[in-house]
This record gives C-alpha cells, structure tokens and sequence, in this order.
C-alpha cells in the first residue's frame, strides 16, 4: 500500500514543528528520512500515525484519505508505528507484547496470527528462546527487535519506525536494517526516520533530508550520500542558514568522516 | 490465644473487604492515574442496594447481583460524564472531581435510604466454634467470595486479552495506542472492574458491618490505605495490603482500645509512606498491575 | 492543557491590580452587608466570613503548592478546640488563646505536612482525609474534650466593655480579621515565595535548578493554610459557643474546598465570594430539598455540592473568577481591539566585551566541577558508564556523542533530576549527586533544558525574576507583612530587567514569554539562567531549532561569558559549533566517555569517528586519516 503525504503542519501547542512536508513512499518501497536532532523527524511520524493531530495538509494511505484518524483507526487501517525508545510493554512477556501487537486483529482468524507471529519470529529468531522473558529484562537489541515484532503483528501494509538504531552497537544496527531490506522484498512498504544515515542509506530505496520541518533535499541514497549538504545536514550545521561554497577557502561545516563517508 | 485468633480471623475477613475495594483504587489508578475517592460510595451504595431490594422481598442472591449491577453501571456513567470529557486530567482535578462524585452519591443515598445505618441479612446465618474461635458464616463467605473475586481479577489481568491491554495502557500508554488500543475504552473498562469488585465488597460487608450513606467514607479511605500499602499498581500487593490492614485494626481494637480502630490505616498510611512510597509489598514504584 | 493550567497555577503576575480592586471592592460590600440584610441572611454571613477563611487557606494551598488537602476541618477543629478548652477550662483571654490555638494548629500541620508533601500530590489528599476522620475520632473519644458532647459555654467575645453577641456585631468584628487575612495572602501571593511556587506549577525541574526549594516552600504553604483554618476555627467557637466533633466532619472539608474551588482556586477573594456564594446555597438547599422530598432530613445539601463540584471542574475550572475575568475581557473587546505589543526585534548589541563579571567568581583554571565515576543503570540497561569530567573556571566544555548515547542522562545526573547508580558529584567542594537541583543551584550552577521549560504563566520579567531566587531572601513571613519584601522586590525587578537590556530582550520584558518565537524563548532561558549568577551554567542543546544567525549570536554570547570567567558545560548536536566553540570536548558513546581533549584532538581521535560513522573502528582508521587533509577541514 502506498503512503502519500501532502503539505503537512503539525506542531505541539503553539510551537509548530512541521512546515508542509510532501513525501511519497510507493507500494513495496524502503524511504528513509534522515536529518538533525530537532528537524521534526519523529513530529512527522506522529503526524502519520496520528499520535498528533495535523493543523493542515493531507495523509493517504493507498486510496483512503486518513487525515486526521486516531492511532487505533490507523492501525486498523494497515499502518503500523514502531516508536522511538521502542517503548515495548516490560512487565508483560515477549509472549504478550506480540499478542497485543495483534491488538487490531484480535477478531480475525487465529491462523492469521500465528502465521503473521511465525513471520515475525523468522525475522527475529533470537527473540523465540525469550518468549516466556518480560520484556524490560531484554537487551535494547532485541527490545527494538520485539517493538518491530510487534508492528508486523497488527500485519500492516506500511510500517514506520523511529530511529530504530538508537543505542544499538553497530553490528545490531545492521542486523535490524537487513531485517526491514527484507520486510521491503516481502513487498511492505516502510518509512524510516534515522540519525544514523549510513545504515538508512544502506538499505534505503530513496531517502528525504529534513531540516527545521522541512523537507530539504530528496533522491537516490547514492546521489544524496555524495551530496555535501547532507553531511552538514545532519551534523547540524543548518541547511537554511548557509549551504557553504566548495573549496578550502570557505570554512565549511565538517565532522570526522565528512566527505561522502556518509 | 484463642483471644489472638479470634482477632486474626476477624481482621482477616475484614481485610478481605478492604482488599476488593483497593483493588478498584488499583484497576483505576493504573490506567488512567485517576484516584477514584467515590471508591468507597461504590461499596456502600451496593450494600444499600441490596438492603433495600432484599428488604422488598428479593431473595439474597439476586439482590446481590442487582446491587453489584446497579454500581456497574453507575461507575460506567461516572467515567463517561466526569471522568471522560476531561482532557488533560491532573491528580488535583481527579482529586476534585472524584470527590464531586462521592459527595453527590452520599448525599443520593442519604435522600434515598435515609440517615440510619442497617444490616443485609447474611445468606448462611449463625456460627460455629472451632478450637475456641466463634466464626460466622458470613465472614466465611466474605473470605471464600474475596479470594474467589480476587483470583478472577488476577487472571483477568493475567491471562485475558482485555486484561493485558489495560496493563498495556498503565505501563506504556503511547504505545498501546500505536498497537490499536483505545485508553477510552480501557479507562471505561477500568471503572467497570472497579465498581463491580467495590460493590461485591459493599455486599459481603454489608451483613456484619452495616452499611449506611456515609460508610463509604471510611470504606474507601481504609481501601486507599490498602491499596497504598501495596504501592497502588498490584492488584497482589492490594489484597495483602487489605488483609493486613484488616489485621492490624482488629488487633489494635482487642488489645489497646476500640475507638483507635480507625485511627489504625491513618497511622499504617504515614509510616509506610515515610518509610517505603512503593508500598510495603511493591517492588518497585513503576506502573504493573 | 488550558484547563490543567487554569487551575493548577496561581494567578498570573498581570493580575495584581485585579486582587486590589477585588479586595477593596470586597471590603465596600462587607461593610455595607450587615446594613441591608435581615438577621437570619447576616447569621449565612457570619458563617460565611468564618468559613470563608479557612477555604482562603486552602485557596493558597492549591494555587500555590498545586496540591489538596481534604482535611482542612481537621486545622479548623484543633483550633477551635484549643481556644475552647484554653477559655474555658484555663480562663484564657480570647485573643492569647487565639494566638497559642493557632501556633498549636501549624505545629499538627506541620508534622502532617513534613512526610507528606514530598509525595505526589494524592497522598497529601488522602492522609489529610484520615487526619480528619482521625481528629473527630480522637476528640469523641477523649473525655478531656467532652467526648461526643464537646466543649460548651464558650462566651461570645467581649473588648472594650463590648460584647459582641448579634449577629450584626459579629460579622463587623470579622470583617477586618478577614480583610487582613485576605490582605496578607494577597501579599504572599504576589512574594518572590508566590512567584516561586508559580513557577513550580509550570515547571517544578526549570524551578529548582534556580534555587527554588520546592519541599520547603509547599510545607511552608501547609502550614500558613492550616494557620487561617485555625483562625476561623477559633472564630467559630466563639459565635457558636460549643466545639464537638463535628467540627472535623468531613462535609465540611468538602464545603471549604467547593468555597475555595467555586470562587477559583489561587485568587485571593474568591475564597471569600465562595464561601458566601456556598452558605447561600447551603441554607436553601436545607429548606428546599426537604420540601421536593418529603421525609430527607440530614446533611441533604450535600447533593448541591457534590454536582456543583463537579459541574465546576468540567465546565469552568477557573471558578467565578474565570466567569468575572472572561466577562470583563468581552467587555473591553467591545469597547475596542487594544493594539498588541509588537515583538520588538531588538538586537543584541554586537558587543564582544566580557559579560557578568563579577567579583568573587572562582579564578580562571579552578576546578569547579568535579564527575566522578557516574554511572546510571535503567533495568538491565547502562545509560552511563562510569564517567568522568572535570571542570575548570572560565572555560568551555562540550558533551557530545551520537544520539542515545548517554549525554542528557549524564547531564541530568550532574545536575540533579537523575538519581546516580554510582559515583559523585561536587560542584565547588559540595557533594551534589542525589541531590534536589536546588542543591546544585546553591552551589553556584544552574542549566538550561533541550525542550525548553519556560514558565508559561509569567511573563520574560517574571521568568527571569525567578532566577533570582537564591540572590533574594525575603521568606514567607516578611512576604506577608509587605515592608521590607518590598524594596527587596523592586531591586529583584530592576536587575532582571538589566539583564533583559543586557541580552536584548528588554523590549520583550512585560510579554508572557510563551507568546515569543521559539528562539527568544531560548534566550529567555538562558537570561533566567544568568539571573542566578552561577559560576557554572548547563546548557542542553541549546542550538536546537535555532536558525543560523541566533546560533551566531548565541556563541558569541557564551564566548563574553566565558571571558568574564563562568565555567559552561553543554551538551550538543551541532557539532561544527561545539568544535568551534569549545575549549574541550568529551564525547560519549553507549554510556562510556571514548575521548576527551581539544577539538582538534577529538576530530582526529579513530574512536569518535568511527561511533559518529557507525563503522567498526578499524575502518575508521583509515577513514581519521583520509579526512584529515586540509580540504576537508577548516
């Protein structure tokens, strides 16, 4: 199912934080968004999945307006929001939080969601000697492992995570980003917020750059990752403020690993 | 001895009373961190409930179930009316609210029943001794109806689907939502389990006790104390916080003076929150139930 | 979010002018009162005016400390049984025994207060319910007391060679003691503690790292709002001649706290319109509802409370006042659209010159801040790890790390929010780790927040003001009685207001700092922040959301700091300032401190490049090495 997001504002109290974003992710695609602390990232997954409420601008998902649902409609509408801080349920079992997962799809019939649970746990096989575990006692590897887990079981169409690599070592960074390379070839369709947009642009069919609520540059990851301005971008240099000239005259917005390393 | 044990099984099937009550402080506080203080006007309404219907020629049990339905539904409104249309609820004014609502449920009861206080008829009537100790037939079935409503409450909690979206709401409220959870509807549910396992408790207490319009001032303070002494988020920790505090307030009332018997749960109240905030038998402070 | 603030804080610093009309306003009505209305309404009215006292305190109390006591006829009873048994038993005069009533009342408030008030805010709703319940039990018991009968034969006073036995006498000797009573709250209110306790209400972390000691205030506010249940209480005794046990009941906490809420909870006279508005509709429920159903007899009443009680929370949680307040406004937006304050865009001065110095600052090079070993375990997961950091004087140290890192917990930890699993703290010689903010703040230090806690209720001047907390002293008892408070107030003003100028907000002074744009509420902050005076200031990410050319001012700000000798730590994102910026920079990965050193050490360091690459580090050899051409870095 496709996502399509057109002029979106949203803000909390008086204090607005998304400034028309227009994004797109097609049936079956990877979108990655990447961008500072602060650029609105995790507003905007709010926005779609309706923890806040838009002040302009419209949500499609497939051929049905969504603008404006709640969470719960969301989700049983085919989208699934996998929060920042995973936020898994940690006095409940593994067990359980999947089961709730399937919250939305408690009427449906029970092969469905043991089929959708043998798929999340063939994602995720180190979660399967854990299930009787509480949750709060897991590492935050598996914690976000679980919180994925979780989403596909409410057996979405489009599924969007925030920074699912926070805190994470680099070797279970990657591991999480295979795992959505291969809910994308299943043909689900994901938008993923990253500050860590080297995994991001691993795995990423296309990528936006936010900054400051906007949507500031977007493409292919290999054109965007040799793009100067994503460095800075992120780093936190401030697209608005001044894209810096090339050429060693100009001092210009650097990090360790500038230069495309990105 | 028997003196002792006389006392302990008194204060065991008092707690037990006290223990349900608690338990709706928990069901409620977990999910929406609303202290409910019509709590105790739950209890007391059901036992005038059933005085009046039994009263009327209703046989016991069918006026118990009337009682526990008629709170049941009275909580559902209450949530709905007061509780719901509330956006950005503060303990403050939950706290002012709620006390809204006890004070309008006194004063409904005391138009409707009068001042005097009065007794159900207990459903088995007499005693028996057993090594010395008189036990009524009626604090048997407090205590056998209390485990009973208490490990259905606990699985509840447990095994059901219902019961772990609500531990679900109290533990991760975002998330929950994300899952397709809807706080409303769990909010709404909670006061429904607490009204019904107030009422039961209001019932059962109802035959020794008696109930009149102000009891459930004491009821739900008492019940409060419980809960609190279980931390206020285990339903495990309530019902031993309940019988513990039944305990202690027969013990005080058999060895020191009768008339300190409410002063007990105020004093057990300070210290333990002096000493333990997270209850006595909580492990920890975050949100469980 | 608009009825959560409504109620919880205390009135707005632009409403002084509105109490002392309102009071005076009150004082007329009083006067005029027993003049115009037959004995039987003046006798509602003594009840009133006593009554009316008691809910005034505990007006203070919600508005002030945010919390509830259910139990304020619990005070009132200890108050009016120890002015009974002082004048009857031990032929007191009237006014000592008032005296000792009331010293005996905040002393009860006080123990009851001291375990309580460091919780969240029901327990202290609970505990004073069974202190109620509690009180009537212990007095029907005691035969000192009269048991169930109490004490009677309490005369009705008598100074002067006049006894004030109607009615009419009556409520004229009251009306002044509550004139003063309301005076002295209002003074209170509108102290450096109300101003205190406001921003509490806003935001209890912002409050404390400024020195605010929240426990100490709101036990102090206990204790004054205990102190006018016990004047009324004693009043009471008098008027009626006889305390029983009924004095603690329950319904009449209820009554005090439906006066206080319906009049609206913080503002001064509502407490008192309440409690008349409350004995009016008392004494007609009383004769009406036994008419609609025969038979009720008893404290039927209650029904019209419980429903207005609620009615009001729901539907207008500002009480009367916000009816009064909502009315006049519709009213002067008929007589014409005032002209808004524009937002003045007054620059900065492009000063460079060091900023606040001042005398007795450490020297340059002391070591200020001392981290050792802190570490901070959620669960099964370190957040921190055994960090370590020491700060000198005057100079400028950034925490970095990529994000989830560790930073702002370390940071929390420092300053005191966050409770360390391990290790310690000392700011300028004291331990501080564990410790309440306002700690930290005495010692010198004070932070700023990643999302912003401005205090939404009070304008820049009043957000800034309360910065200078700790460099005022006036308490609640000089607050009370106006005269030396006052210079102190005017002095607190004209220096927040100097350093308004100096930052270049001073056009900005009188707006509410939430109607500012999000980058001037970021140097309103940090302006409340230097109102401290600290020898060490926090900032966490305060470069967040601003756009380039407030980052500009902003570092520029923070190097004139420096060069008038305060130690700054921040915690930050953009790392092309920090590297511009910073003396040092530590950086954090997983909880652990991987580098620490200059900004050019930290750029080349393997580890860092490689924790902000997310490559294995033996990859980021190669990629230090790569990059540290000349073209790639200024």
């Amino acid at each position: 199912m496709s996502l399509e997001v057109r002029g979106l504002h949203a803000g909390y109290g008086r204090l607005p934080v998304l400034h028309g974003i227009d994004l797109d992710a097609a049936d079956g695609e990877l979108v990655a968004v990447i961008g500072a602390n602060g650029a609105g990232k995790t507003t905007l997954l709010r926005a779609l999945s309706g923890l806040l409420t838009a002040t302009a601008g419209t949500v499609r998902l497939g051929d049905a307006d969504v603008t404006g649902l709640g969470p719960e409609r969301l989700a049983r509408a085919g989208l699934a929001h996998v929060p920042e801080n995973r936020l898994v349920f940690p006095s409940l079992s593994v067990d359980d939080n999947l089961v709730l997962g399937g919250y939305t799809r408690r009427r449906g019939p029970a092969a469905e969601r043991s089929r959708a649970r043998d798929r999340a746990l063939a994602l995720f096989p180190r979660l399967e000697p854990r299930m009787r575990q509480a949750a709060g006692t897991l590492s935050g590897g598996e914690q976000q492992m679980l919180a994925i887990a979780r989403g596909l079981m409410a057996q979405p169409r489009v599924l969007v995570l925030d920074e699912p690599s926070v805190g994470l070592a680099p070797r279970l960074v990657g591991e999480i980003f295979s795992a959505l390379g291969r809910l994308r070839d299943g043909g689900l369709t994901l938008v993923v917020v990253e500050q860590n947009a080297r995994a991001a642009f691993a795995v990423a069919d296309r990528a936006y750059v936010m900054d400051r609520g906007r949507v500031v540059l977007e493409g292919e990851p290999a054109t965007l990752m040799s793009d100067p301005r994503v460095t800075a971008g992120f780093l936190g240099g401030g697209f608005a403020a001044e894209v810096p000239a090339p050429g060693p005259a100009a001092p210009r917005p650097s990090a360790p690993g500038d230069g495309g390393r990105r | 001895m028997t003196d002792l044990l006389q006392l302990l099984f008194a204060g065991l099937s008092q707690g037990a009373v006290y223990a349900l009550i608690a338990i709706g402080f928990v069901a409620i506080f977990t999910v929406s961190g609303v202290i409910n203080l019509a709590q105790g006007e739950f209890a007391a309404l059901a036992g005038l409930v059933a005085i009046s219907a039994a009263g009327g020629g209703m046989l016991l049990p069918a006026a118990a179930v009337l009682a526990v339905s008629t709170v049941a539904i009275v909580a559902v409104v209450m949530e709905r009316l007061v509780i719901f249309p509330v956006r950005g609820m503060t303990t403050l004014v939950s706290l002012i609210l709620t006390l809204g609502v006890s004070t309008g449920l006194k004063a409904l009861m005391l138009l409707i029943y009068g001042p005097d206080a009065k007794g159900l008829e207990p459903l088995f009537p007499g005693a028996f001794d057993l090594a010395g100790v008189s036990i009524r037939y009626q604090e048997l079935l407090i205590l056998a109806v209390a485990g009973v409503v208490a490990l259905a409450v606990y699985w509840f909690y447990e095994k059901t689907l219902a019961g772990k979206s609500l531990r679900a709401c109290a533990e991760q409220p975002v998330a929950a939502r994300l899952v397709g959870i809807s706080l409303s509807r769990a909010s709404l549910l909670s006061f429904l389990i607490a009204g019904c396992v107030g009422a039961i408790g209001g019932v059962l207490a109802s035959p020794i006790y008696f109930t009149g319009w102000e009891s459930g001032l004491t009821l739900g303070l008492k019940g409060f104390v419980a809960a609190t002494l279980g931390g206020l988020v285990s339903v495990r920790g309530a019902v031993l916080g309940g019988l513990l505090l039944g305990v202690l307030e027969n013990l005080t009332a058999g060895y020191i003076s009768t008339g300190l018997r409410d002063a007990v749960a105020f004093f057990l109240l300070i210290v333990v929150l002096v000493a333990r905030p997270s209850g006595i038998f909580g492990r920890h402070a975050e949100a469980r139930v | 979010m608009a009825r959560r603030r409504l109620l919880l804080t205390g009135p707005s610093r632009r409403s002084r002018r509105g109490d002392v009309v309102g009071i005076a306003l009150l004082a007329v009505l009083l006067v005029v009162f027993p003049l115009v209305a037959t004995p039987s309404v003046i006798n509602v009215g003594v009840y009133a005016l006593i009554y009316g006292l008691a809910a005034l305190g505990l007006s203070l109390l919600m508005g002030l400390a945010g919390q509830v006591s259910l139990g304020q006829a619990g005070f009132f009873a200890i108050g009016a049984y120890t002015q009974g048994v002082l004048v009857t038993r031990y032929d007191f005069g009237g006014l000592a025994a008032s005296v000792i009533a009331v010293a005996v009342t905040m002393t009860a408030a006080l123990l009851v207060g001291l375990p309580l008030l460091r919780l969240r805010g029901h327990y202290l709703a609970l505990a004073t319910l069974g202190f109620g319940v509690i009180v009537a039990v212990l007095a029907s018991e005691s035969d000192f007391l009269g048991a169930t009968s109490g004490i009677y034969g309490i005369a009705k006073p008598e100074m002067n060679n006049r006894l004030y036995n109607s009615s009419t006498e009556y409520f004229l000797l009251l009306v002044p003691v509550v004139l003063i009573g309301l005076l002295l709250a209002r003074n209170v209110v509108e102290s450096r503690i109300g101003r205190a306790l406001g921003a509490v209400n806003d935001s209890e972390v912002a409050a404390e790292s400024l020195g605010v000691d929240t426990f100490r205030l709101r036990v102090q506010v206990f204790v004054l709002s205990a102190a006018y249940a016990s004047v009324a209480g004693t009043a009471f005794a008098h008027w009626l001649g006889v305390v029983n046990p009924n004095a603690s009941n329950f319904p009449l906490s209820v009554k005090f706290l439906l006066m206080a809420v319906l009049g609206g909870v913080g503002t001064v006279y509502g407490a008192v319109v309440g409690a008349f508005a409350v004995e009016g509709l008392d004494d007609g429920l009383r004769r009406l509802i036994p008419e609609l159903v025969p038979g009720a007899v008893g404290e039927v009443q209650l029904i019209g409370f419980g429903i207005l009680l609620t009615a009001i929370m729901i539907f207008l949680p500002g009480g009367l006042h916000q009816l009064w307040t909502t009315v006049r406004r519709r009213l002067a937006a008929r007589a014409g659209p005032g002209d808004g304050p524009s937002g003045a865009e007054a620059k900065a001065p492009p000063d460079e010159g060091p900023l606040l110095a001042r005398e007795g600052r450490p020297a340059p090079g002391t070591p200020l801040l001392e981290v050792r070993g802190l570490t901070k375990r959620f669960g099964g997961v370190t957040a921190v790890d055994g960090f370590d950091l020491t700060v000198d004087a005057g100079e400028i140290v950034a925490l970095i790390g990529p994000n989830g890192a560790g930073k702002t917990t370390a940071f929390n930890m420092i300053s005191g929010p966050v409770v360390p699993t391990a290790g310690t703290v000392t700011m300028a010689g004291t331990r501080v780790e564990g410790r309440k903010p306002h700690v930290f703040a005495r010692a010198g230090a004070t932070r700023t927040f990643q999302n912003l806690q401005i205090f939404t209720t009070a304008t820049v001047l009043g957000n800034v003001m309360v910065g200078r907390h700790l460099r005022s002293t006036s308490g609640l008892l000089g607050a009370a009685l106006v005269l030396p408070a006052r210079r102190e107030e005017r002095a607190v003003e004209a220096s927040a207001r100097e350093l308004l100028e100096l930052l270049g907000l001073g056009a900005d002074a009188d707006r509410l700092a939430v109607d500012l744009p999000f980058g001037r509420q970021r140097l309103v902050e940090i302006a409340r922040a230097l109102a401290l005076e600290p020898d060490l200031l926090l900032l966490d990410e305060p470069m967040a959301g601003l756009s380039g050319a407030e980052r500009r001012d902003l570092a520029r700000l923070l190097r004139r700091l420096r060069a008038g000798g305060m130690a700054i730590v921040l915690v930050e994102h953009d790392v092309e300032a920090v590297l511009a910026l910073a003396d040092r920079v530590a950086v954090l990965e997983d909880g652990v401190r991987i580098a620490l050193g200059t900004p050019d050490e930290v750029r080349h360091d393997p580890a860092v490049v490689a924790a902000y690459l997310g490559v294995e580090p033996e990859d980021a050899d190669a990629v230090a090495v790569a990059d540290s051409g000349p073209a790639g870095l200024p």
